[in-house]
């Protein structure tokens, strides 16, 4: 058996689905399961040429409900397990996770986005917001860390494992097909060499017995009568809203005396950056914000970008799936709302200043 | 001299040549099932439905109603077309991994129920649109991207026996074979008796056809062949299991 | 014949290696060089397990250069939907073509077995498997796993050092690979075929030689344009 995975740190050069594998190395995950879909192949593929080498496993499931639920049981079983999927696969993967939100097992899914609905495009877009922010049929009860390059990559799929098992939500890292598929440089490392401690997992079902007693559990995502449900999410939901604040992530600059601000989430936000520099350098008052949580979303700190500016340009590669998260935050808010939006397709910083000026255009006239 | 191939009568001329790789077996189980339309003379009364995986590239290969559907589907998908309307003859066309991986439980609850469709399965032993990945059938030992140091029968257990599978669950009235693309007249006979069969209403029709792919297997044409029919059938074997037309006893 | 390079001096050139090594790149750049000095080139997409980082986009850009390119077009993709992995008839016959052949082979499990796809593969007394390596890529980052990697893919006639970190990458980092790589090269008894830099390093390095006295080739990039 070889030693540990990562020594030290050093910079490489990657493909996006080979950092997540190497990120779950570093992250001590221990199982894979998994289903082939476009554009997340390569993190099986890498995981199963590296995984027998630090003593680590894979299941290859029959779909994508199977390779949610094995996650969930390989986590009940005491093990830090992960899947990852992406678009149709990300669909029927809603269901085992809602299974994780009413039993808070922690897990952790990395999805690659592609274009949708149905089969669509294997290739890119930000259309899987809305399903991995409140998919199954409940109140989306899940973290949601959406990157915007290789190096959060690691990070993230690093954090979403503590995440997961700290506070008992799903997990879910979103990237997307380009930034699975792009090649660009970052620093892997031993998270642990860091000073990074990883919370232990717990063992659901098959625990030993103690002293020779066996304890048995009974575990049930099924209730009764409406008012023990009521109980239950109203509790769930206390903890949620409780622990939200210490979840929440968010990056933004330039925003202090912004008349427009440009929000966007995930790679579109490596655009929103450029654009927004270049239009300072060009001396126009615009600004950035960008959600790192989609769930949950950064709200207070996205009212008060709101409160100072007058407009609010919401920018992603889907017909409005973070705009709907955007207004749902600021609700109250007067800030005038815009928008590009281009599902399924990628944005460019171009873009978005051609979109800017136009905005600001609109208001000179005005 | 040209010579121009004889295509079925039911092939769109329009996609031709067709996208499937060199050596693939796709082209020729079309080719049977083409020919097996044509000579029952169903080819209006048709609706084909096409899986996610390469059988997707049949999604206008036939001059004929066709219907793409999502990864694994196309067996309810046609099943829900034959419900509400018995008068059509419905085909679903899936690969290994459609069949017997994500769509196992409607292939299973398809035949238990005895539809009266017929599906149509291509065995090759890997997912190869996504890239060559395990599929059910993948024989042990056999090297694939998630299995790169080869399959491991305690890992990941043996082959899929898909049309025995399907013969044990189905009783009287249903039709299961496996044929192969190394001998395509007995492959066309098994498509047209599981087409008569559906257009007879006796029950569920199934044909496996084992299939080569030599982009994913990194085979030249002999080593295809060779796959085929000396590696494949190690674990396949090629006939009829069940048969409603033949006598008695049988 | 006249115009076609003769058959004994035409140069067939399969490029190999790990996911993201630059294997198009360096096979995009390798058909370029060649066309300048005025010879008869094809270059030949047959990244299978990779489609997206193919020479589709560049398609258009390489043939008004004068390179004849085999790869597939976006327009002739519908269908191809999941990801693309086929191979279209005029890969498999490549070798056929008059002039130099130059492929760009993908990774995967079975390593160099992708030219069992290409008829007349297996007995070109031309043909030259390189394997490209990028020791910033963390499974060829040193010699071991090199020499591991390297005799797992089947045949090869030699090394390239493309070693690299995308926009991060020091002339120093380049050297660094050589020194790796070379002695890999020396366990394997295979050549180092050239290590190739960035040209924007060319005055920086200013040498026709690297660390260890491999030929140096500068590189020019064209794969930043072929997202999907």
């Amino acid at each position: 058996m070889a030693e540990k995975p990562i020594q030290g740190e050093k910079r490489v050069f990657m493909t996006g689905n080979e950092v997540v594998a190497w990120a779950a190395l570093a992250a001590k995950a221990e199982i894979m399961y998994g289903y082939p879909i476009t554009p997340q192949n390569e993190i099986m593929h890498y995981w199963t040429r590296l995984a027998p080498k630090f003593g680590k496993r894979f299941l290859q499931t029959e779909d994508e409900l199977s390779a949610g639920f094995t996650t969930l049981g390989g986590v009940l079983a005491g093990r830090k397990a992960f899947t990852a999927t992406a678009g149709p696969g990300n669909t029927l993967m809603q269901e085992p996770m809602s299974m994780a939100e009413m039993m808070r097992i922690p897990s952790v899914v990395i999805i690659q986005q592609r274009g949708g609905p149905s089969t669509a495009t294997v290739i890119y877009s930000q259309q899987e917001v809305t399903m991995t922010t409140y998919g199954g049929n409940g109140e989306g009860l899940r973290v949601v860390y959406s990157t915007a390059n290789h190096q959060e990559l690691f990070d993230y799929t690093i954090k979403a494992f503590n995440t997961a098992w700290k506070y008992r939500f799903p997990t879910f890292v979103l990237g997307d097909g380009y930034q699975a598929k792009m090649r660009e440089s970052l620093t892997i490392y031993d998270p642990e060499e860091k000073g990074l401690e990883f919370v232990p997992t717990e063992t659901f079902l098959g625990k030993a017995p103690v002293n020779g007693v066996k304890q048995p559990v009974h575990l049930r995502n099924t209730y009764n009568t409406e008012e023990e449900l009521y109980e239950v999410i109203t509790r769930y939901m206390e903890e949620y809203l409780k622990v939200a604040p210490e979840i929440i992530e968010h990056r933004e600059f330039s925003c202090e005396d912004a008349d427009i601000v440009v929000v966007s989430h995930g790679v579109v936000s490596r655009a929103a950056k450029v654009a927004v520099q270049e239009l300072r350098e060009e001396g126009l008052k615009i600004g950035y914000f960008r959600p790192v949580t989609l769930r949950p979303f950064p709200a207070e700190e996205l009212k008060k970008v709101a409160a100072r500016a007058k407009t609010l340009l919401l920018v992603e590669s889907a017909f409005g799936q973070m705009a709907k998260l955007v207004k749902d935050a600021i609700f109250g808010s007067t800030v005038a709302l815009e928008n590009l939006f281009k599902p399924g397709v990628g944005i460019t910083s171009e873009e978005i200043v051609v979109r800017v000026k136009e905005i600001e255009k609109g208001a000179l006239a005005k | 001299m040209t010579m121009i191939p004889q295509m079925p009568k039911s092939w769109r001329l329009e996609s031709k040549p067709h996208k499937f790789c060199p050596g693939c077996g796709h082209g020729l189980v079309l080719k049977a099932l083409g020919e097996a339309i044509d000579e029952l003379g169903i080819q209006d009364k048709v609706v084909f439905g096409a899986d996610i995986g390469c059988s997707l590239l049949a999604w206008d290969f036939f001059n004929v109603d066709t219907v793409q559907t999502h990864h694994g589907r196309t067996t309810p998908v046609v099943t829900g077309v034959k419900r509400a309307n018995p008068d059509v003859i419905c085909i679903a066309y899936m690969g290994d991994g459609g069949g017997y991986a994500i769509g196992s439980q409607h292939l299973v609850n398809a035949a238990a129920r005895n539809e009266r469709i017929t599906a149509i399965l291509v065995n090759n032993c890997n997912y190869a649109m996504t890239g060559g990945q395990m599929a059910p059938t993948t024989l042990p030992g056999m090297k694939t991207e998630t299995t790169p140091y080869g399959r491991d029968v305690r890992e990941s257990g043996y082959p899929t026996q898909g049309p025995e599978m399907v013969a044990a669950i189905t009783r009287e009235g249903s039709y299961v074979a496996r044929g192969t693309v190394a001998n395509l007249k007995q492959l066309k006979g098994f498509l047209k008796k599981a087409l008569q069969n559906q257009m007879d209403g006796n029950g569920f029709s199934f044909v496996e056809a084992l299939s080569t792919c030599p982009t994913n297997w990194r085979t030249n044409a002999k080593d295809t062949w060779a796959f085929v029919e000396k590696e494949m059938t190690k674990f396949f074997n090629v006939g009829e299991l069940k048969n409603p037309a033949a006598k008695e006893g049988e | 014949m006249f115009g076609v390079v003769p058959v004994s001096e035409r140069i067939v050139e399969a490029y190999i290696g790990e996911y993201a090594s630059g294997k198009s790149e360096i096979a995009v750049n390798r058909a370029v060089d060649l066309k300048k000095e005025g010879r008869c080139v094809t270059l030949v997409d047959l990244d299978l397990v990779e489609p997206f980082y193919t020479l589709r986009p560049i398609k258009r850009q390489l043939t008004e250069t004068g390179i004849y390119v085999v790869a597939w077009e976006t327009s002739e993709t519908m269908g191809l939907g999941e990801a693309g992995s086929l191979i279209k008839p005029e890969m498999r016959w490549v070798l056929r073509r008059p002039g130099d052949i130059i492929l760009d082979i993908g990774y995967g499990v079975e390593g160099a077995k992708v030219l069992n796809l290409i008829e007349g593969a297996a007995d070109n007394k031309n043909l030259q498997v390189f394997v490209v390596l990028n020791i910033g890529r963390p499974m060829t980052d040193n010699v071991k796993d090199i020499v591991e990697y390297v005799k797992e893919l089947g045949i090869v006639h030699g090394l390239i050092n493309n070693s690299h970190l995308g926009d991060d990458t020091s002339v120093d980092f380049v050297q660094q690979g050589a020194k790796v790589i070379t002695e890999a090269a020396l366990v394997l008894g295979l050549p180092v075929i050239a290590t190739y830099i960035d040209r924007k390093f060319e005055f920086e390095i200013n040498s026709k030689i690297d660390i260890k006295g491999n030929p140096i080739r500068l590189l020019d990039r064209y794969m930043t344009n072929t997202f999907w």
